[in-house]
């Protein structure tokens, strides 16, 4: 089944064209890590606000670093927060709203519920604010923050289909060969969310980024680094005086990149959808 | 005589409503020995299936409640067992085929690796031991080419080939007791005489001892040798297939006879249905369940409930049977 939803993305132009922009952004966040790209984003290069220029293609910014190997390691920065909050929040919603569909109307799912309209009903950047104030500026808070916030809608969706999954006949059927309901739910029911996983981890992966910009911009984000976000806060300062540098970088970077997980995201919920090949 | 291979004593289900607690399955009791087929017959809605998943352990419905005396196979009661402890004998010692083949395939996984998880579970034994199983089962039920079956997922099959996968499923561990859902109902009749043939050879080679739920009475003539009527949660007549057909002793089961539409009869001669309707289980009458529709019922039907004449194979639950 794999084989024919490759198939299927292949056929899609939008949705290559989506995955081969992930696949160089992925390319330029692993090249960083590796030492390869970007390690130059502290160092002083030049002048204060050099403009557009073959040795500093996006220029300088206020202290004279680098614009462009700042930029490079920001895509670093956001792929980090993106594939830490995308992998723990997905993981914590699927687990909370397996149970909470599977043992729905049971005590269990009234506290997974209520637990995700408490944490859904807190304003999410007085909640960020508060998290970042209470862990005394560790580098984890925001993390944490999008986490703790992120898997309820995981959850919803996760919860959802498995309360119309295990109406099915072929639970029923796992259920009459004595496997235990935890094992059905685990090895049946689930692996037949999978296609819905895989959306919504795109879905998180770009809201995880954006919201990342947000807060460093708010200084409630990225404490040792440099991230999209920070630059844009900087270049707040610099437009008015008539340097674009910080945020014509920044801005493209964010938007090619959201534009190609968003293809990316369309291309395979059309092509992972099951229900157009299971009667 | 041998013991029974399934043998049930008065089994009730109950299941709980906003209206109160109603018994949907009343007071049944029957056993079918190894190698035989017993159909199960009646009406939609009248217990059938509730029978056939009691029979299991499995309530379809939250709320619903089992009573019982016991439920034997191979004379060990399996009514009282925890619910560890009934994992253990389903798949293994009964086995159940279910209505819509192509429903009740995980879609997400191969023929061949849902076929292995049962008998992993239950056999045990080693990769090669398993898939060898799993082979075997499934040439067993007539496929000629068991690998590409086992390869294929189930959506690649056809509703015919699924229903064949899955009795080579619920057969791979040998089960004393297979319990068949309408196993024939979404199939059409070509198909329906290979599955037929499946079970008939289940009986005759390997000594199962089935439980046939059906409405088409005409699908347990051909792979039954005992039929039970039910209507309304009771068995209203216990008997052999021939017996039946020749001549059916509860006016309730001879009216199910003559609904079977004869490709012989004249055109425009019409079917003659059963009049009324079956009674919400909100409203049954007290006596006989029957007896509103009944064309021989009497003050007595109306008052008090005819029953079967308990602990004999064979019995007709009437007043005035024909």
């Amino acid at each position: 089944m794999m084989g024919s939803t490759w198939h299927r993305l292949k056929a899609d132009r939008f949705g290559v064209t989506g995955l081969v922009i992930v696949a160089c952004f992925a390319i330029v966040a692993l090249s960083v890590w590796a030492g390869l790209l970007g390690q130059g984003w502290t160092e002083v290069s030049g002048e204060r606000w050099e403009s557009f220029s073959a040795s500093h293609w996006f220029g300088t910014n206020l202290l004279g670093q680098d614009i462009l190997q700042r930029t490079l390691f920001g895509a670093a920065t956001a792929f980090e927060v993106g594939l830490i909050v995308t992998l723990f929040s997905i993981v914590l919603g699927t687990v909370l709203g397996a149970l909470a569909g599977w043992y729905s109307n049971t005590w269990l799912d009234e506290v997974i519920l209520w637990l995700k309209g408490v944490l859904d009903s807190i304003p999410f950047y007085l909640f960020a604010a508060a998290i970042a104030f209470a862990l005394q500026g560790n580098r984890w808070a925001m993390h944490l923050a999008m986490i703790i916030t992120f898997w309820t809608t995981t959850a919803r969706i996760v919860r959802g289909e498995v309360i119309r999954i295990k109406q099915r006949e072929f639970v029923e059927a796992a259920r009459a060969i004595g496997l235990p309901g935890i094992t059905v739910l685990f090895r049946h029911v689930l692996p037949n969310t999978v296609h819905i996983l895989l959306v919504q981890s795109t879905i998180v992966f770009v809201a995880a980024i954006k919201t990342e910009v947000i807060l460093s911009f708010l200084g409630l984000g990225i404490q040792d680094g440099v991230s999209w976000g920070l630059m844009l806060a900087e270049s707040s300062q610099e437009v008015l005086a008539g340097h674009f540098g910080n945020f014509i970088a920044a801005s493209l970077a964010l938007f090619i990149m959201l534009m190609g997980f968003n293809l990316l995201a369309d291309a395979m919920q059309d092509a992972l959808d099951t229900r157009r090949i299971i009667t | 005589m041998s013991t029974a291979a399934l043998s049930v004593k008065d089994l009730s289900v109950w299941i709980e409503t906003t209206a109160g607690r109603r018994r949907v399955v009343d007071n049944i009791s029957f056993s079918i020995k190894a190698g035989e087929a017993t159909g199960l017959v009646g009406e939609s809605g009248c217990g059938k299936t509730m029978t056939a998943f009691a029979i299991l352990g499995m309530l379809p419905a939250a709320g619903a409640t089992i009573e019982t005396t016991s439920i034997e196979i191979n004379g060990r009661d399996i009514s009282r067992l925890s619910t560890a402890q009934m994992r253990s004998v389903l798949g293994r010692d009964v086995a159940m085929v279910f209505q819509q083949p192509g429903t009740a395939l995980d879609p997400v996984f191969t023929i061949g690796q849902q076929i292995i998880e049962v008998h992993r579970r239950h056999a045990g034994g080693g990769k090669n031991n398993n898939r060898q199983a799993m082979l075997d089962s499934l040439t067993q039920v007539g496929f000629d080419q068991p690998g590409k079956i086992a390869a294929a997922y189930p959506h690649e099959l056809s509703g015919g080939m699924r229903q064949l996968a899955m009795i080579a499923m619920a057969t791979v561990c040998n089960p004393a007791v297979l319990i068949a859902d309408e196993p024939t109902t979404a199939l059409d009749s070509r198909t329906r005489a290979l599955i037929l043939q499946q079970i008939k050879r289940l009986q005759a080679d390997n000594g199962t001892a089935i439980l046939l739920v059906s409405h088409d009475l005409s699908v347990i003539r051909q792979s039954c040798q005992n039929v039970m009527v039910m209507y309304c949660g009771r068995l209203l007549e216990k008997t052999d297939c021939q017996s039946l057909f020749a001549h059916a002793r509860h006016p309730y089961s001879a009216g199910l006879i003559s609904c079977i539409p004869q490709i012989s009869a004249k055109m425009g001669s019409g079917i003659k249905a059963i009049p009324g309707q079956v009674p919400a289980p909100s409203a049954l009458p007290p006596g006989c369940h029957f007896a509103p529709r009944c064309g021989r019922a009497v003050p007595q039907c109306e008052s008090s409930v005819p029953a079967l004449e308990p602990g004999t194979e064979q019995g007709v639950a009437c007043f005035r049977p024909l």
